[in-house]
């Protein structure tokens, strides 16, 4: 097969796939990974060296629970992966991000209680204290470091409590920081 | 004798906003708060703890829980 036909092929637009099949040529592609926590390591090495990336929701037919993938240019494939190679960070998938419509995980909903403010983030949802910036609430989730990562950010000041990045690696975690990070950017104290 | 929080119904984070109202507004004293999940109980002892006051009793009726807070 020639290099243009699997190009064609890989991309759904090969003119032998069957019809209905063929989707447009998208300049991104998907990176789906085995655990919460090389997608959070994928993405910070990513932003780091400048990539335009971002974390979504899996399209359903590849889903396999609350799982997240890394959205990426497929023109930076080779560096994408070379860069993950050499951090032993390895995806389970490289597939090209036909027409599936993916989930952005960082929608925020916030909610004003008067006193307090909170932002849900994905599953997660943090409640600050208006007057002094102290977190009074996190909760949401179901996954086992929630408690943990609570007792840690609870009662501390906004601009002083630990980026939940840097203390849980789920999927709960990861929504927390995007949470965190929109109630920074509301509150910056 | 004991001011109540009934949160039962509400979602997190309100349970927590109203424990902390209730005793903002009292300072010390006993606060009895309902909840009616486990997540809800979670988070309001945590929070009652990180404010200084201390889980006395927490007992289970149904699938609904009665707490007993207590700062001297």
């Amino acid at each position: 097969m020639s290099l243009l036909k699997r190009i064609r092929k890989s991309f759904g637009t090969d003119p032998g796939s069957k019809p209905g099949h063929g989707r447009g040529i998208s300049a991104r592609g998907i990176l789906i990974f085995q655990h919460t926590s090389e997608v959070i390591r994928a993405e910070t090495l990513l932003k780091l060296a400048g990539f335009d990336v971002a974390v979504k929701g899996p399209p359903p037919e590849i889903r396999t629970g609350c799982d997240l993938a890394i959205e990426f240019p497929v023109i930076s494939q080779l560096k994408v992966l070379q860069l993950l190679q050499q951090e032993r960070i390895r995806p389970l998938h490289v597939l090209p991000l036909q027409d599936v419509l993916l989930e952005p995980v960082n929608l925020f909903h916030a909610k004003d209680f008067g006193d307090y403010l909170m932002v849900r983030a994905a599953n997660m949802k943090i409640t600050l204290s208006k007057a002094d910036l102290r977190i009074v609430n996190v909760s949401g989730g179901g996954c086992p470091d929630v408690p943990y990562l609570a007792d840690q950010l609870l009662g501390k000041r906004l601009d002083e409590a630990p980026e939940p990045r840097s203390l849980g690696s789920t999927l709960c975690g990861y929504a927390l920081q995007l949470a965190f990070e929109e109630l920074r950017r509301r509150c910056p104290g | 004798m004991a001011e109540e929080v009934d949160a039962r119904g509400f979602s997190c984070p309100q349970p927590v906003l109203m424990t902390l109202s209730k005793m903002r507004e009292m300072g010390t004293g006993e606060i009895e708060v309902l909840v009616d999940n486990e997540v809800s109980r979670e988070n309001v002892s945590r929070a009652a703890e990180g404010q200084g006051w201390k889980v006395d009793a927490v007992m289970k009726e149904a699938e609904e829980y009665r707490m007993l807070l207590r700062k001297q």
